[in-house]
């Protein structure tokens, strides 16, 4: 990053951020995963809540998400199968994010 | 070049200061027996050390740090064992009470009472809502930045006796000169290394030799006459004769019986303003014009010796309180218990800065002492009486001073100057810059090197102003280059800025397709009712449904909430690094600006 001649100042006044695609698309995958993963066991530890026929419901809102991850379910063993789908989805999502972005950029710096 | 053509040179160095006796130093390693005439009875220059009834005073309190290596080397070199290191502790005087230096809001806020701390306080916020449009003098430059109250307080009185002028006549860039180049990099970095060992060793603790540095530059001039080279004192250069633009021959007057040297190169330290005007034949009128223009200050110490083992733990005071004349205090003990010969006693160096010819100047020593003596007093440092003996030094041209007209002057001198072609000027005076006792040095040993291997340093380059930032600049730069590269490096990737538009459409174009998959892949499973929680977004997005037109209106949908947000972040994210550098550059320069008077 250093460049000869150029001063921290200059560099920081005059050039674009570039985002590592493989390092955005970890830390994005990794957050996404953990969050499912926390969010779903924290509604198993909470155990079940009474549905609208009064019969016993685990996580009604948050197991609509098996409609996208099959086999996703508010348990344990879903915590373990949403953190997989989540850390690929997060993982997708910050490498496509960065590789568009620095696209953009270098679109931009070309101009 | 030819061994035997360096041979064959014979130098001249005029002046014994730090910047000539490294100049005859470093010839003198190179056996080329320099010749060094030196007005004064002692060597040392500006940095010399007196002596009165066995008690060593040194004028003006050197402390030995440098971040030139060749200096550093050098003064192991001669001093050997005899270096100290010191505790520094000094403070400031004002109002009856001491503060911190450099300056601690804190503790001045505390030390000056609630009262005067608020209206300090309000003072400080009407200058931030309501600064001075123009920053053309010092007042209105420090005003700006502190407020005027603090201003008044902590900065008019020193500065006023240091340079015996109204801050409203010092130019404002002399401040802002202070803080001009300290780089964004500079700051960060001081920021983010651990501190806590290299500031100790650079404010808290500093070198000196045993007896002052004195010590130093006469073991340098026992060492140049060891290798055959001549130290003569008390020669005046009253004339420099030249042909053209070669330096052909000094004449010097030594007890009244004047002599001619001739040379076949020179190095001068004394003041360049001198110089010009003893030349022969003279320069231009305009080069002497422009000399006469340059002005100086110059100060004279007060010795005390004190009947009394220890007096207070400062190294030095400065002196703001403008209930007295004396502008800093040294207490030479603490400098080096061997400053005094008998431990029972204790001396003092009060600093009067005047002009010469001025009152204070041409007040006899009897009368300094009889000042110095009340004045201490009064501060309270100690008694009167328990004051036994003291004398006066006198310290000519000090201070190069650095008013409105100098810079202008200062272009015409060098440009004649550097026209010489066997000529050096060197030092403090030599350049009319604040160059402290390590970049005095430097420049000799820079002018040797251009003078005997033809190398083609800018002696008037050798940056006074870096030293204003030393000790922040130190911390980066006791890190190894690597480290400060890589260090470099991930700041620069940190305080890049984040393309908002770029970033936008970036999250805007996945938010859009994430969306019009979802909706997609509800329409795709079909079933009774299609996607009936997905389907609650057209509240916010009206038009939206679960089907296959409304997964296009979700891409659209998708991607203004998404660019929306992404814009928003990168905005904020630029915004927060932004203010966090400013914020961080702010405090490295008012960390420079609270040690202003450390470079007087």
């Amino acid at each position: 990053m250093s460049e000869p001649g150029k001063t921290l100042d200059d560099i920081v006044l005059t050039r674009l951020l570039h985002l590592n695609a493989k390092v955005q698309g970890l830390v994005t995958g990794t957050l996404l995963g953990l969050a499912i993963f926390v969010a779903t066991n924290w509604l198993v530890l909470k155990g079940p809540t009474i549905g609208s026929e009064g019969q016993p419901v685990m996580g009604p809102h948050l197991s609509l998400l098996g409609q996208y991850f099959i086999g996703y379910k508010v348990t344990f063993l879903g915590s373990l199968i949403g953190f997989a789908y989540g850390f690929v989805l997060g993982f997708i999502g910050g490498y496509s994010l960065s590789i568009l972005y620095n696209w953009f950029v270098n679109r931009k710096e070309r101009r | 070049m030819p061994q035997q053509e360096v041979l064959e040179k014979r130098f001249v160095v005029i002046g014994a200061g730090p910047a000539g006796l490294t100049a005859a130093y470093e010839l003198a390693k190179l056996d080329l027996h320099p010749l060094v005439v030196e007005e004064y009875d002692k060597v040392g220059g500006l940095a010399r050390t007196e002596n009165y009834q066995g008690f060593h005073f040194d004028m003006g309190g050197h402390r030995f740090f440098t971040k030139v290596n060749e200096v550093n080397k050098m003064w192991r070199e001669v001093l050997n064992g005899n270096f100290l290191r010191r505790p520094r502790l000094s403070r400031i005087f004002y109002n009856c009470k001491f503060f911190s230096y450099p300056l601690k809001p804190l503790n001045a806020l505390v030390g000056l009472g609630f009262l005067e701390s608020t209206w300090i306080l309000l003072s400080y916020l009407k200058w931030q809502i309501f600064p001075y449009q123009q920053e053309d003098n010092f007042e209105q430059w420090v005003t700006n930045r502190f407020g005027k109250r603090l201003f008044q307080t902590f900065f008019k009185t020193y500065t006023e006796k240091v340079w015996g002028i109204p801050c409203t006549e010092l130019k404002a860039e002399w401040a802002a000169q202070r803080i001009k180049d300290l780089s964004l990099k500079t700051a960060l970095i001081s920021m983010f290394v651990n501190s806590k060992t290299t500031i100790k060793t650079l404010i808290e603790e500093f070198d000196y030799p045993r007896l002052g540095p004195g010590m130093m530059w006469r073991a340098v001039q026992e060492e140049i006459e060891r290798r055959d080279g001549r130290v003569q004192l008390n020669s005046d250069v009253v004339q420099i004769n030249r042909t053209d633009k070669r330096i052909d021959s000094i004449v010097i007057s030594e007890n009244g019986r004047q002599t001619t040297i001739q040379g076949t190169h020179s190095i001068s330290s004394m003041p360049v303003t001198d110089f010009v005007k003893r030349l022969r034949p003279e320069p231009g009128l305009e080069v002497l014009r422009a000399a006469e223009r340059l002005k100086y200050r110059d100060f004279l110490t007060v010795c005390l010796i004190v009947d009394k083992p220890e007096l207070f733990p400062d190294n030095w005071i400065y002196v703001h309180d403008p209930a007295v004349k004396v502008g800093r205090i040294q207490n030479f003990k603490n400098w080096s218990p061997d400053m005094v010969p008998d431990s029972s006693k204790s001396s003092l160096g009060m600093e009067y800065f005047c002009t010469e010819g001025d009152e204070l100047w041409n007040m006899s020593d009897a009368d300094l002492v009889e000042l110095g003596k009340h004045e201490v007093q009064r501060i309270g440092l100690a008694s009167y009486y328990d004051i036994q003996d003291g004398c006066v030094f006198r310290v000519p041209k000090s201070y190069p001073v650095y008013d409105s007209d100098y810079q202008d002057s200062l272009v015409r001198l060098k440009e004649f100057v550097s026209g010489l072609e066997n000529f050096e000027t060197i030092g403090r005076n030599g350049l009319h810059r604040y160059n402290n006792q390590d970049h005095a040095m430097l420049t000799g040993m820079l002018a040797v090197r251009n003078l005997v291997l033809g190398e083609r340093n800018d002696l008037w380059s050798v940056n006074a102003d870096q030293e204003y930032h030393e000790e922040i600049r130190a911390e980066a730069e006791l890190l190894s280059p690597d480290v400060v590269e890589s260090i470099e490096g991930a700041l620069a990737k940190v305080f890049l800025k984040l393309d908002r538009i770029a970033f936008g459409l970036s999250v805007g174009t996945l938010s859009g397709l994430v969306l019009f998959l979802a909706t997609l892949i509800l329409v795709l499973k079909g079933g009774d009712v299609v996607g009936p929680r997905l389907a609650l977004l057209s509240q916010y997005f009206p038009g939206y449904t679960v089907s296959a037109e409304g997964s296009l209106v979700g891409l659209f949908y998708g991607f203004i909430a998404g660019f929306s947000s992404g814009w928003s972040f990168a905005f904020l994210r630029n915004a927060a690094v932004f203010l966090y550098a400013a914020v961080v550059h702010r405090r490295a320069e008012l960390y420079v600006l609270r040690k202003l008077f450390e470079y007087f």
